[in-house]
């Protein structure tokens, strides 16, 4: 039998002995597997997570089978759910969710991996341009709906001038209300948005990845597109799996600029689900009352929704994984 | 704060640190629901004074400050229903003096100004809307003058169909309006530096182009919306305000009535409304006013067919709200006939199931009349 007691520091060698084994009794044991110390150092993170998120998740879920206004809760069976069913707004949003985050996702992930891959070199001023490109994700959401609605303006607005004067266009477009448009501007708030964030995530992998490997690729002869391709993307790829389902999940509960920049509109263009669910829940609607049963309801349907995205994805990444 | 005020008064209530005194944008109904609101019928009828200076008996709004009975604030201010704001510079130059009374002609203005404004640098238009509510603030005002609302009082249902010929001017207006549908104030701002020549909006325009975007380059008027025909046939909604809810937390009751007292009173009440910030509800107060210190406010004195509607049901409702639907329908997004149909249906049928679950009581006013909303008698039905 072998024993950790046997263990010789010099020789680094197993010696078989017939000694019985120390009595060791649960405490001893509990400390040694530092089980106590674990679940000191948990406790802060399981409290808040019990008390910001479990308790809550309960707490609105509970009304998913009632009336409730914040002021009074009455029991209405399953009429919550023939309502979900037959909500045509609802599952629109839900199809505009799906379009806006396919969009977006095809923009952003690339666009931050390509800064990424550019401010990773050793050349100057890339340290403020990372900064710069990371200062949108620390702007509060509606300030920057706000900012954008000034840059999105049609008339004096800052990005028609800019397009009108260096000729793309000739007369300005009317970026928030013409249904061709609207999607296309939500899609370029989130990414400003959100890019340096993940961007920054990407950094932070490559930064990583040993010298020696790119060294070793030089020597052999690679040039830039193959150090990246056969090198920096493949041991980029666990952070890459993260950032996506992080963006994924992301880019499907984004609704408080768009609530901002447009409103869900012009005509629903840009109604995502949860700016629908935000509005029947605090009732912002004129003589609609605050629906937190039915709000509760349509949120466990999106978390679903989300969930079973999220899952496909990482089906699909395992399988990516098990193909390279 | 303003911001989701009655939630934080909800909360503040249930969490037992509700202040004595609140301002009166919360829904009456719910907080009485739970009775965490005071009666103050009891304080008002021991005070004749008070009577005397806010007429309380006669500004009871059923739903609204109101319920049966028990009045749980009073009114001493009133927002005007809205009206037009116009630039008189733009409508002269088109050879215009006034806002006309009826809405085909206001069109036939609008075009008028925008075709003459093209030619101008820079291009002015003849009409803005706002991306904040813009059905609200201009076309639902003229078809309530118009004798079209969107409930039925004397039958109990929503009704849409009335909007018809207002969604299609409002899709002519929007044909020739300033091309962006901005919030709020980037529209005042607009009308301020002379983009366009006809704004709607209420009372609060006058401290808007007096202080906030003070208009100094033209002189600007204020008109009454225009009907459909020329003709009033119902009464133009007002907003009664300036009134002080009593918490029934409160552990300082007689205090805090005193305070309402001194809010309320003749001598704070006058002060208060000749510095141009409120229009009086009362006639005691307004006979008692300078008007000549008002300022621009003295434009938007209410109007004999001015009127509170009682308070529509709230309802839960599936998909989006009428002002939406309809501005929707106005800017071409859907078809008129079909927003209309879809409206009539998804109210009533959340509002048929609200009854039925017992959510809401149906309201009816069976001696409803649309010039004077408020005088008739509501019935709430379980049916």
């Amino acid at each position: 039998m072998l024993s950790v007691s046997t263990l010789d520091s010099e020789h680094l060698q197993l010696r078989p002995t017939n000694r019985p084994p120390r009595p060791v009794n649960k405490k001893m044991r509990l400390k040694e597997s530092g089980s106590v110390a674990a679940g000191l150092m948990l406790a802060p993170s399981l409290i808040f997570l019990c008390v910001c998120s479990i308790y809550p998740f309960i707490w609105i879920f509970r009304y998913i089978g009632y009336d409730y206004n914040g002021f009074v809760a009455r029991p209405v069976g399953f009429r919550n759910f023939t309502r979900m069913f037959s909500d045509v707004t609802f599952w629109n949003s839900v199809l505009t969710t799906f379009e806006y985050a396919f969009w977006k996702l095809i923009i952003i992930i690339p666009l931050a991996l390509l800064m990424a891959v550019l401010l990773n070199q050793k050349i100057r001023g890339s340290s403020f341009f990372r900064g710069a490109f990371f200062m949108p994700t620390v702007i509060a959401t509606s300030i920057s709906g706000m900012i954008f609605t000034f840059i999105f303006a049609t008339q004096n607005g800052i990005l028609n001038n800019l397009l009108q004067a260096v000729g793309l266009m000739g007369s300005p477009i009317n970026w928030l209300m013409d249904q061709n448009f609207a999607m296309e501007a939500v899609i370029i708030l989130s990414v400003w948005a959100g890019f340096g964030n993940y961007m920054l995530y990407f950094v932070t992998g490559m930064t990583s990845i040993s010298e020696d490997v790119y060294e070793s690729s030089r020597i052999d002869g690679a040039n830039a597109a193959q150090t990246f391709f056969r090198i920096t993307l493949p041991m980029l790829a666990p952070v890459l799996k993260v950032v996506l389902m992080l963006a994924i999940t992301g880019a499907f509960k984004d609704y408080e600029a768009i609530m901002v920049l447009t409103d869900g509109g012009p005509g629903s263009r840009t109604n995502v689900m949860f700016l629908y669910i935000f509005k029947l829940i605090f009732g912002t609607s004129t003589n609609a009352r605050m629906q937190i049963g039915y709000g509760a309801l349509l949120s466990l349907m999106a978390a679903v929704i989300v969930g079973a995205v999220t899952i496909i994805y990482n089906l699909v990444a395992r399988r990516l994984d098990d193909v390279v | 704060m303003t911001d989701d005020f009655e939630n934080s008064i909800l909360l503040a209530y249930q969490g037992g640190t509700a202040p004595d005194l609140v301002g009166q944008s919360i829904d009456v109904k719910n907080f009485a629901d739970i009775g965490a609101i005071e009666n103050l019928r009891p304080y008002i009828e021991k005070d004749e004074e008070y009577q005397k200076v806010n007429e309380p008996f006669t500004h009871m709004f059923e739903g609204l400050n109101a319920i049966g009975d028990e009045i749980y604030w009073v009114a001493s201010g009133i927002r005007s229903g809205v009206r037009i704001e116009y630039n008189k510079a733009l409508l002269a130059a088109s050879g215009f003096d006034s806002i006309p009374a009826s809405l085909s002609d206001y069109v036939a203005m609008a075009k008028k100004i925008t075709e003459d404004g093209a030619a101008k640098d820079p291009v002015t238009y003849g009409i803005g809307f706002t991306s904040s509510s813009p059905f609200e603030r201009q076309l639902e005002m003229m078809a309530q003058v118009s004798g079209v609302f969107y409930y039925d009082y004397a039958n109990g249902r929503f009704d849409f169909s009335g909007y018809k010929p207002f969604l299609e001017a409002g899709r002519e207006l929007v044909a020739v309006a300033y091309p962006d549908q901005q919030g709020v104030d980037n529209m005042r701002a607009q009308f301020a530096a002379g983009a366009f020549a006809l704004w709607g909006n209420a009372s609060q325009e006058a401290g808007v182009f007096t202080n906030q975007f003070p208009i100094t380059d033209f002189e600007w008027g204020v008109a009454e919306v225009p009907s459909l025909t020329g003709e009033i046939k119902g009464a133009l909604q007002t907003n009664p305000n300036k009134g002080y809810i009593m918490m029934s937390s409160s552990k300082n009751k007689d205090a805090a009535w005193e305070v309402i007292r001194f809010f309320q009173s003749e001598e704070f009440l006058v002060g208060y409304m000749e510095g141009g910030n409120d229009l009086p509800i009362t006639a005691y107060i307004d006979e008692r006013l300078d008007k000549s210190k008002m300022g621009r406010l003295g434009d938007y004195s209410l109007l004999p067919y001015e009127s509170v509607y009682p308070a529509v049901p709230s309802i839960n409702l599936t998909g989006d709200n009428y002002r939406t639907v309809l501005w929707n329908a106005i800017m071409g997004y859907v078809d008129i006939d079909a927003a209309i149909e879809d409206l009539n249906t998804r109210y009533n049928q959340c509002y048929d199931d609200d009854i039925m679950y017992g959510s809401v009581r149906r309201l009816v006013i069976r001696d409803y009349d649309p010039m004077h909303p408020s005088a008739g008698t509501a019935e709430y039905l379980d049916q």
